[in-house]
């Protein structure tokens, strides 16, 4: 590996990293979207750069799939982006944290920097899930009761 | 680890200036004059030149070197500055120029066919991208989300620490890459014929006279199809991988069934 290809590769790297970040700290849906525009071009960039250095042209190939995958990606992100900003009426990512399950922590809740969603009034009426997690059956009785059953169909 | 760190101190010292410069830029932090901003951008600036400058000296032409500088340093800057915008609109600016330095990048890596094809792709999402930032994002002027981040130093502490390990395993292990040297058609055909003269002359006429080959042997690069051409892209394509663009078509179609079944349809009212 030469200087010369290291180099490529650490930028590569630094624009994945960059992306990370941007993906995990920006509340904006539309943000997140390009953040992970911007970790899919570090990939790129990587294959690129693994494919000067075997002299192959698989890393090329493989990054055409690659913009493939991101044109379908950004395709259905935008999609999903207009369908959520229809029932919020905001981009705001933390308007969805009512997807968790009930017993779990609020992520806006234990921000150092005390961020809170702004519900706008009127829509809470957003879907939940209900809680995951069934209590489990005592399993004698259970297959108990099921060969019952089976019997009593049979 | 702690021979690295001797040995690489420009690396270390380019990672941790980067950070904190990320940590200072990031919104919902106190920094909101501009003067702090720039002050900021300064040492993001700083950290990353001098994480780019850690890895050696490389032997490529003065032409070779400043295009690296201005496209390697311009992709990293632009991503820094897209993710600690405040505004949506300045983030899908830079992350337009973002996309241009990588094919910049692209360009120097001898992949021109990818350069153009980035771009025209990159257009047309950086685009619609603008028009939804415009119609969802800008109704009600600078929202409050834009202007907070969350859990910024725990994320950024987290990714930079992932940074550092992937710089240190690029910088103390150095594989070396033997490139098989392409063997010659007069070669290969005076090799088979000694191999096929030690055999029994019947046999001659049933062994098929193909030899051995690689694994997508179509996709490596001789002297006639270098790197990066066209027409070795394009052998390795529907080649080596022609099932793999079928898939790819596929999914494309799918992809857009998809967005058009997600997407409002028009009887659910406007926006």
């Amino acid at each position: 590996m030469t200087p010369d290809d290291q180099r490529f590769l650490l930028v590569g790297a630094g624009l994945f990293v960059l992306g990370a970040i941007g993906f995990l700290t920006r509340r904006n849906l539309i943000l997140m979207v390009l953040s992970a525009e911007l970790m899919l071009h570090g990939v790129s960039l990587t294959l690129v750069t693994f494919g000067q250095m075997h002299q192959t042209n698989e890393g090329q190939a493989f990054t055409i799939f690659t913009l493939t995958v991101a044109a379908c990606e950004a395709g259905l992100a935008l999609s999903l982006v207009l369908a959520l900003y229809r029932q919020s009426h905001s981009l705001d990512i933390s308007m969805w944290s009512e997807l968790r399950e009930p017993d779990a922590v609020s992520p806006n809740s234990d921000g150092p920097d005390g961020v809170s969603a702004e519900v706008a009034p009127g829509y809470d009426h957003l879907p939940t899930l209900t809680p995951a997690g069934l209590v489990p059956k005592d399993p004698v009785r259970s297959s108990a009761t099921a060969g019952k059953t089976a019997s009593a169909r049979s | 680890m702690t021979e690295w760190l001797r040995n690489y101190p420009t690396a270390v010292a380019g990672l941790v200036l980067w950070a904190i410069g990320l940590i200072w830029l990031m919104p919902g932090r106190s920094a909101t004059a501009p003067r702090a901003q720039t002050l900021g951008l300064l040492i993001t600036a700083a950290g990353l030149i001098t994480f780019c400058f850690s890895c050696g000296k490389p032997q490529a032409e003065l032409a070779d070197e400043v295009m690296f500088w201005l496209f390697g340093v311009g992709a990293l800057l632009c991503g820094v500055l897209m993710i600690t915008a405040r505004n949506p609109v300045y983030a899908a600016l830079w992350f337009a120029l973002a996309t241009l330095s990588t094919c910049g990048l692209f360009l120097l890596q001898s992949a021109p066919f990818l350069a153009a094809a980035t771009i025209i792709v990159y257009a047309g999402a950086v685009i619609v991208t603008f028009l939804f930032v415009i119609m969802l994002a800008q109704q009600s002027g600078a929202a409050g989300y834009d202007r907070r981040s969350k859990q910024a130093l725990p994320a950024i502490v987290s990714a930079f620490v992932l940074l550092g390990a992937i710089t240190f395993t690029l910088q103390s292990d150095t594989p070396t890459i033997d490139i098989p040297e392409p063997v010659a058609q007069s070669d290969r055909s005076t090799s088979e014929s000694r191999d096929m003269a030690a055999l029994p002359a019947e046999l001659i006429a049933v062994v098929p006279a193909v030899a051995p080959v690689a694994p997508n042997a179509l996709s490596k690069a001789d002297s006639d199809h270098p790197v990066g051409n066209m027409k070795g892209l394009g052998r390795s394509l529907f080649g080596d991988y022609l099932f793999a663009v079928e898939i790819a078509g596929t999914l494309l179609l799918v992809a857009s069934i998809g967005a058009i079944a997600i997407a409002p349809r028009r009887e659910q009212g406007a926006l």
